[in-house]
């Protein structure tokens, strides 16, 4: 009997002692899953009762799978990471907590936050949806030895859209090209001098842009480059385009920040101190990427505690939003992290360039931009008829045009 | 069975006998109508109903609008539309016609021109069809990688080895190919693997018919002095036909409903251009990824009206002679 | 409609045996170098699947087996829960299997064996059913499903595959032509009831013809991919096929693991197919080739 009752007692004990555990599933697309993983330890040191598991998908099936989960209300994990380019979506379609309400009053954090982050993650009637977590300063890598062996300086070859194919021109007398793929240089170009108030594909009143002159214009020149041999023709996130990181046989990449994160985690890590970063050719500031962290509504009620514990610990922790910085060159949606001294520090990748002051430059000067619902399938089309320009030589106006009467239907 | 009865427990026996007797057919039939009318008839009826209406399913069945016969109208007013049809018609032919184009002088080789093996080689030319599309498109997908694949391996090696480079040279400078990643190559990819995973099946299909031709007929034909060529026009393709045409109405109802080879070769995006986005995964992607169940449904109506016009059209002009010279 | 003929016993066949050697032996090689080009994608498979991801892709990709099998297996029950997977997807197929057999042999001991007011007109709203796409219900199905409550469930899966209009005409046709009626007047004088004659007299002959019904079944529910994709969006619920979509999505995929995850998928399939093919060719064969 007394051994019955010890089970019985030891049983409740390990029972008590599970349920003061919250269990946290925690959906994210790479590479967040590498910060994560390593900021986790400061995690459990603060909250010994939550545990996490993290569910990792790439870029479009984790958002394709919150789609279904969100529609069907069940499935999604109880913590998740939105992209940029889903985010409008997300907040029209619903499916998420409003966290200004309580139990979470987010908006009394509103000012920790870079404006149009904040901004990106409200809808219209004002529900915080979401907590920006990090932004994306456009970027151009560099290959350093081959810019010494062109004798040309970065000044000159980001001067201008011009000087930059004409740096291309000079590389290719060298055998080396200037890009993996001339479209990333039109996704660059269409990010940047986006009226006030607009997004990259719609106007403020929801009208599509998709054959404005911005598009043209970075179509030309993206269509000058390819034709003119200056690319090499790689799509992004192929095995090749990895492989000629590592090999060096392009000498820049037009990108977000966070791309020296990938590079330097595992895409390339043996061409550590080859790089430099500058900004995107012609002077310009843009913005590329961004995410932020979400509650769908369907995750349970005791668990809606340490979920937001866990978002405000990712997103309002100035550490912890340094050390993503430090991980994965996630630029952190936090202002009051940018006088920090790991700003200036030495990046080793980066060939001892400290690339932090100058994404910090860009980052403040970055005008916000307009999220759309529309944004992911704009961008799906755009890069299509991108695709069709570049690779089947279609006219550009006429490629354009039915892009924007594409995405015009898609929103209807 | 030696049992004791009484009279009366003999009645109602009898009577539950008589009945059990009656309604066992019924009985033994009602599961599948049973769940043919939960899962096979109401959804077809209500899919009907669902492409008349406007219905995205996060906000719950109650924002349900009727919208008549806009879905349709603006798919026909779609190009990724058109484009998901062209592209499935492409890969439908490309994959289609050379399966049978081989599978009946093979299966004609494999009955009257060789002694033994017949049924190891009919295996394994019939293995790919029963292996899992998704695990075979995830292997081809590293077979149709651009610089480490093994198809552009082999065409690099064909192009330039002494002994081939006369048929494949010309190919040279065209490689390696990008097969997945450039929109002109992709529907190329994906009927090569089509048509991998199912010409044995086609094999094993004109087995089965040509194991219906009398051998005397190729015996009289010998007689005659006949060749096996001739004999193959003469007697073997004339008599196959009825099996040619039953043969090809799968391929066609198959190939136009295909999905996961396309999904799993342009990673569920359809491609480039969506130069590889079949019917099927736009029906897909407009249903689960842009949550228009509306649209979709109508996009599976029209899917089902293209099969069935391809289908009658072949019946037209090749049924009435292939069901003809049936017996 | 009249039983379809085996591939195998073709009455054409072994007559041009032994004219012009020459003219069989380039035969032979052109239809045995078309069977190692239809097996390389598996052998490839297999040899991938103990490579690390960095030996996939080098040039000339590796042609032989490698050792690191085992590290690609850890890698892929690290990103999933795998070993959950493969039973998701056992337990489905089995469950699919055992009902089908059941309900279909006895649908088709029915329709074989009985005459009843609308039989002609039941069959044929079966043969009918064989006709429609799959594809035109799978948006309400999926709405089915989520109305049931049983997405992420296998019986989202399982239920609605119990009894296939294919596998009971495939019994039909086989019972028709592998048990006289006596037997069914025989049980009756017996005073067996109708199902005891289906369970004990009907099942033990038509034991072959079950078989090959229970294989293409399990083969078929284990390589569904739509239905899953569907109806499964939990990574605990996934499918095999399911699941190696997800790794095949990451920019970081680990092709050794997939290509390991694929290998697993693949197996159970070969090894039914090395002791049965024949069985599994000619009830697939029979079950299209609908007479």
């Amino acid at each position: 009997m007394t051994k019955f009752l010890r089970i019985a007692l030891a049983a409740l004990l390990i029972g008590g002692v599970a349920s003061a555990q919250t269990t946290l599933t925690v959906g994210v697309f790479e590479p967040h899953q590498d910060n994560l993983e390593r900021v986790l330890d400061e995690f459990y040191a603060a909250h010994p009762d939550i545990m996490l598991e993290i569910r990792t998908l790439g870029f479009g099936d984790h958002h394709d799978l919150l789609v279904t989960n969100l529609a069907t209300g069940s499935g999604a994990a109880d913590v998740v990471v939105i992209e940029i380019g889903y985010i409008a979506r997300f907040i029209a379609e619903g499916g998420l907590r409003d966290l200004s309400v309580e139990p979470f009053n987010a908006d009394q954090y509103e000012d920790l936050f870079v404006d149009y982050a904040w901004a990106q993650g409200r809808s219209e009637d004002g529900r915080q949806v979401a907590m920006p977590t990090d932004i994306a300063p456009g970027t151009m890598f560099y290959r350093r030895d081959v810019l010494e062996a062109s004798g040309w300086t970065i000044d000159q070859v980001n001067a201008s859209m011009e000087s930059y194919i004409e740096y291309g021109r000079h590389l290719q007398e060298m055998g080396v090209f200037l890009i993996a793929n001339a479209a990333q240089v039109a996704d660059g170009m269409i990010r940047s001098d986006i009226p006030a108030g607009d997004g990259i594909y719609f106007a403020a009143d929801g009208t599509p842009q998709l054959n404005s002159e911005r598009f043209l214009q970075a179509a030309r020149v993206a269509k000058t480059i390819r034709d003119e041999g200056l690319d090499a023709q790689i799509g992004a996130w192929s095995s090749e385009w990895f492989e000629g990181f590592r090999q060096g046989t392009n000498a820049t990449e037009l990108s977000g920040a966070w791309l020296a994160g990938h590079l330097a985690n595992w895409m390339a890590p043996d061409t550590a101190g080859l790089w430099g970063a500058s900004v995107v050719p012609g002077d310009t500031m843009v913005s590329w990427g961004g995410s932020f962290w979400a509650i769908p509504t369907q995750t349970p009620a005791a668990k809606i505690d340490a979920a937001w514990e866990l978002i405000l610990f990712l997103t309002t922790n100035p550490e912890i939003q340094l050390a993503a910085f430090r991980n994965i060159d996630a630029f952190p949606a936090m202002p009051a992290t940018y006088d920090d001294p790991m700003f200036s520090e030495e990046m080793a990748f980066l060939g001892g360039q400290p690339a932090r002051e100058l994404w910090a430059t860009v980052a403040e000067r970055i005008p916000g931009v307009l999220t759309h619902q529309g944004d992911i399938i704009a961008e799906e089309i755009w890069s299509s008829a991108l695709g069709e320009i570049l690779n089947e030589g279609r006219d550009i106006q006429a490629a354009l045009d039915e892009a924007q009467m594409l995405v015009t239907r898609r929103i209807r | 069975m030696a049992r004791t009865q009484t009279s009366e427990s003999l009645g109602w026996r009898t009577r539950f006998d008589k009945f059990q007797r009656r309604a066992a057919p019924y009985v033994f039939v009602s599961p599948f109508f049973i769940l043919f009318a939960i899962f096979g008839l109401f959804p077809i009826v209500f899919s009907m109903y669902l492409s008349l209406q406007a219905w995205n399913p996060i906000q719950g069945l109650g924002t349900m609008r009727y919208v008549g016969l806009e879905n349709y109208i603006w798919l026909m007013e779609d190009p990724w539309f058109w484009r998901s049809i062209t592209n499935t018609l492409w890969i439908a032919f490309a994959s289609g016609i050379p399966q049978h184009v081989i599978a009946i002088p093979l299966a004609f080789a494999l009955a009257r021109g060789i002694s033994g093996f017949r049924h190891p080689l009919t295996a394994a030319y019939f293995l790919p069809y029963i292996t899992s599309a998704v695990a075979i498109s995830l292997v081809f997908q590293t077979i149709f990688g651009t610089q480490f694949g093994a198809l552009n391996q082999a065409l690099i090696y064909l192009a330039n080895a002494p002994w081939s480079a006369w048929l494949f040279g010309g190919l040279a400078e065209n490689l390696p190919v990008n097969w997945l990643g450039r929109a002109p190559y992709i529907k190329p990819a994906i009927a090569i693997l089509v048509w991998w995973q199912f010409f044995g099946f086609n094999v094993v299909l004109y087995a089965a018919g040509l194991a219906t031709i009398p051998k005397d007929y190729y015996e009289a034909a010998e007689i005659d002095g006949a060749s096996a060529r001739q004999s193959f026009f003469h007697i073997t393709l004339p008599l196959l036909r009825p099996m040619i045409f039953f043969a090809v109405t799968l391929t066609i109802i198959g190939n136009l409903q295909l999905f996961d080879q396309p999904f799993i070769l342009t990673g569920g995006t359809g491609g480039t251009s969506q130069a590889g986005m079949t019917v099927a995964m736009y029906l897909y992607r407009t249903g689960f990824e842009w949550l228009e169940m509306g649209t979709a449904a109508a996009i599976s109506w029209l899917l089902f009206l293209l099969i069935g016009t391809l289908t009658v059209i072949h019946f037209y002009f090749f049924g009435r002679s292939g069901l003809e010279s049936r017996d | 409609m009249r039983p379809p003929a085996t591939p195998f016993k073709s009455p054409a066949a072994d007559t041009r045996t032994g004219r012009n050697p020459v003219a069989q032996f380039v035969l032979y090689v052109v239809l045995i170098a078309l069977a190692l080009l239809t097996l390389f994608p598996f052998y490839w498979m297999f040899v991938l699947a103990t490579h690390t991801q960095s030996s996939i892709f080098s040039a000339p990709p590796p042609m032989w087996f490698g050792e690191f099998l085992d590290r690609n297996y850890q890698t892929l029950i690290g990103r999933l829960p795998f070993l959950r997977n493969i039973w998701n997807s056992f337990y489905i197929a089995l469950m699919a299997t055992v009902t089908t057999m059941f309900f279909a042999s006895l649908a088709g001991f029915a329709f074989a064996m009985y005459e009843f007011r609308f039989k002609r007109a039941l069959f044929g709203l079966l043969i009918t059913s064989l006709l429609i796409p799959p594809l035109l219900g799978i948006i309400p199905y999926y709405l089915i499903i989520q109305y049931l409550g049983w997405l992420n469930t296998p019986r989202a899966l399982w239920v609605p595959a119990m009894a296939s209009a294919f596998g009971i005409f495939l019994m039909r046709q086989y019972i028709a032509s592998s048990m006289p009626r006596e037997l069914l007047d025989a049980g009756r004088i017996d005073g067996a009831s109708e199902f005891r004659i289906y369970w004990s007299i009907a099942l033990p002959i038509i034991r072959p013809g079950l078989a090959t019904l229970g294989m293409l079944t399990f083969i078929g529910q284990w390589n569904n991919f739509l239905g899953p994709l569907v109806v499964l969006n939990q990574r605990e619920s996934y499918t095999i096929p399911v699941a190696l979509r997800t790794l095949q999505g990451q920019i970081q995929t680990d092709w050794g693991a997939i290509l390991t995850g694929t290998a697993l998928a693949v197996l159970p399939l070969l090894i039914i197919f090395v002791f049965a093919s024949k069985q599994v060719i000619e009830g697939l064969v029979a079950g299209s080739v609908k007479g």
